[in-house]
């Protein structure tokens, strides 16, 4: 689907201040989050095998990987499983290999995503697990109709990280038409 | 059949390479010159230097991956070893998205081998507009014709479907289009340029002039950052490295001395200056990091009737400049057209779409062609280009604004693309932008191109081509470096890679860096050995 502006109900159903204020950028509305009682910025290291990605921000990418790549909801259980493990696997090196500027605009876009009420605010999404491909979709509309340019940005990355991630993969390339390695050359040099 | 590795056989044979990686205590280097970065610029000064008989200190921060490491033939591993930031590299603020080599050979290891010519009226710009002195028309010609036939650049006619699509469309239109001169040696036509020529082929810094250096007794040291060049009484002093570890990121603590009587900066347009801000050096006229030009890319989208397997064969190799030069060097902004290759992992982020939209677009991969506009930035005022700065760690921040004169391009860029692609037979096309949709007719996408939003995160922005930030001019006043590259304030110290150029190229960059270096690192040699 492409994205739509968002429609006014929408835009109401959102606490106005927070959304104002995170449009000013992602640090303002961490200073916000900070104050909110009962939040958390959630766990401050990766997970374990992982060189970035914290717990929540596992949850957050497995949740997008099937709404922004629907060919991975189409695979059997075990397949899925592999692919989703490899997908995050991509998203997690890919941040990891980025400089202090962007790593910490990456890092700072995930923890506000990881704080529950703000979550909700900023995307209509209550918690990533069971959260289902529409609602995600929806939110990643959503977020690249925005008139805030911050939205826009968190939006892209999070689309093209999670895309990328997917279709870097073997995996994927049966879908795409591309056969993999050329393969006179391939087996010219293997 | 494994072809040989050139740096297996050359180790072997007794080549010096330190993998920075494997020490374990601190080291002190000396030589005659010192290089840091193996791109463009390093590569062709290392040779030049190594061959005149001074002694070279070659420094990479990446790593030294090689042919046995491309023969997987894969994208992802490509972004991983390759790429700065594994491909991820964008503006500070995150609108722009940085193609650039990082490993031995830099971005010449992972581009798409077009070789051209620093354009005339680019040349007569600088010596007009940035008191450039010695780089005119006739004064360049024997240093292109030289590193065209060191690099086997030559024609390549023998266009794939992809690169076919550009050819027929400016045809059909009555456009300026030609063949692009690559440079490649035996090439196997596979495609997989971007992702490190599996053959050898590609004369790229990592199989032409680093080995040659290396043969005469230069020294390479990879996974090493050299992180400030000392200086006192308007002199280079020495500089330090750190030893990174395997991931090629972290530092492991083992410092490396740098000795040398001259030192040449050549990492690249934003590594350079980053470099140069580091070390804190003499900057009188605030010109160092400034007017970072970076050839701004925006895309069409098209879907042809017949596969083009955008993925497969030589990977760019047709270009039109019909809209570069039509109102002169300083007229409203021109555009070079050329032809991106597609894998899918990049592909999935130039659509940046999701959902059913992704997954139909995905599919269409095999038939998808994609036209690209280099625009050319630099040459007026209201094109200033952007400016590197340092982050608190030292790494490097590309700050790039978009004016009003720069989105007029974007426009009509999108327009002369989407009209060829639909002259040469697309079914539909669309602009790489969040708000564009498909259009089956010329006339309904030129309605809806003249009607989108020109904003940050909104269109698609690339740049793989990094230049300026060091400009060179023969007045301190204007520039960091001199028309030889030497630094108007630090006696020792060169820059020799694509951050000289006062403006953009107006073209593919390589052979401009390939070329002036030659020039500039031969006048340095004979200075050096005089």
């Amino acid at each position: 689907m492409k994205p739509e502006p968002m429609r006014p109900s929408e835009a109401e159903a959102l606490p106005r201040r927070d959304f104002l204020k995170v449009g000013l950028g992602f640090s303002l509305a961490l200073t916000v989050a900070g104050t909110l009682p009962g939040c958390s910025g959630g766990a401050k290291t990766p997970v374990a095998g992982y060189a970035f990605l914290q717990p929540s921000d596992v949850e957050l990418f497995s949740a997008l990987a099937p709404a922004v790549a629907p060919e991975l909801g189409a695979f059997d259980a075990a397949r899925r499983k592999v692919a989703l493990d490899a997908l995050l696997r991509n998203v997690d090196g890919s941040c990891a290999a980025l400089d202090l500027g962007s790593r910490n605009e990456v890092r700072k876009l995930l923890d506000l995503l990881a704080i529950g009420p703000l979550r909700y605010a900023l995307t209509g999404v209550g918690a990533w697990n069971g959260a289902g491909v529409d609602k995600m979709q929806a939110f990643l509309a959503r977020w690249r109709g925005s008139r805030f340019a911050t939205l826009n940005a968190g939006g892209n990355v999070l689309v093209k990280l999670t895309a990328s991630s997917f279709y870097l993969l073997p995996q994927s390339w049966p879908s795409t038409g591309y056969p993999g390695p050329l393969e006179y050359v391939f087996r010219a040099v293997n | 059949m494994a072809l040989p590795d050139i740096y297996t056989e050359g180790i072997a044979s007794g080549w010096k390479v330190i993998d920075a990686a494997r020490l374990t205590a601190p080291q002190t280097l000396e030589a005659d010159v010192a290089i840091v970065g193996s791109g463009a610029g390093g590569g062709v000064a290392a040779e030049t230097l190594a061959l005149a008989g001074l002694k070279v200190l070659l420094l990479e921060e990446g790593a030294l991956r090689t042919s046995d490491s491309f023969r997987d033939m894969d994208e992802a591993r490509a972004f991983r070893e390759l790429y700065q930031e594994a491909g991820g590299r964008a503006t500070s603020d995150g609108a722009i998205a940085v193609m650039q080599g990082r490993s031995v050979g830099g971005t010449t290891t992972i581009n798409w081998t077009s070789s051209f010519r620093t354009p005339e009226p680019t040349l007569k710009h600088w010596a007009e507009a940035w008191e450039v002195q010695g780089h005119g028309v006739e004064e360049m010609k024997p240093w292109f014709e030289q590193m065209e036939r060191r690099l086997d650049v030559t024609l390549w006619e023998a266009h794939n479907a992809n690169n076919s699509v550009l050819m027929r469309g400016c045809k059909a239109l009555g456009w300026e289009v030609h063949a692009i001169p690559r440079n490649v040696r035996g090439c196997w036509n596979s495609g997989y340029c971007g992702l490190g020529c599996p053959v050898n082929a590609k004369q790229s810094m990592l199989v032409s002039t680093i080995p040659e250096a290396l043969r005469h007794g230069a020294t390479l040291v990879h996974r090493l950052r050299v992180r400030q060049l000392q200086h006192a009484g308007g002199r280079i002093t020495g500089a330090v490295g750190e030893a990174l570890r395997e991931d090629g990121r972290t530092p492991s603590g083992t410092l490396v001395t740098l000795k040398a009587r001259h030192f040449i900066a050549a990492g690249g347009a934003i590594n350079t200056p980053a470099l140069l801000l580091r070390s804190q050096l003499p900057d009188p006229h605030e010109r160092l990091g400034r007017r970072t030009l970076i050839h701004p890319v925006v895309l069409t989208l098209a879907q042809m009737p017949e596969r083009v397997d955008p993925f497969f064969g030589a990977p760019q190799s047709t270009a039109s400049d019909h809209f570069q030069w039509k109102d002169g060097a300083t007229g409203p902004m021109g555009y070079k057209l050329e032809v991106p290759p597609i894998f899918p992992g990049i592909g999935a982020a130039v659509l940046n779409t999701f959902g059913d939209d992704l997954k139909r677009e995905m599919s269409a991969l095999a038939h998808t062609n994609a036209v690209l506009a280099l625009l050319r930035d630099g040459f007026v005022d209201a094109s200033p280009g952007g400016r590197v700065r340092v982050a608190d760690d030292g790494s490097p921040l590309l700050d790039y604004e978009l004016s009003a004169y720069v989105w007029d391009g974007v426009r009509r860029a999108y327009l002369s693309m989407a009209e060829l692609q639909f002259a040469a037979g697309a079914r539909r096309v669309r602009a790489a932008h969040v708000d564009a949709v498909y259009h089956d007719r010329w006339a309904d996408a030129k309605e809806a191109i003249a009607r989108l939003p020109l904003r940050k995160f909104r269109a698609s922005i690339f740049t793989a081509h990094l230049m300026g930030g060091c400009g060179m001019s023969q007045n301190p006043k204007r520039g960091v470096v001199d028309s030889r590259g030497r630094h108007h304030q630090i006696a020792n110290l060169s820059v020799m890679d694509g951050s000289v150029f006062p403006t953009s190229i107006g073209a593919n960059p390589q052979l401009s860096i390939y070329a002036l270096t030659a020039q500039n690192a031969t006048a340095l040699a004979r200075e050096l050995r005089g």
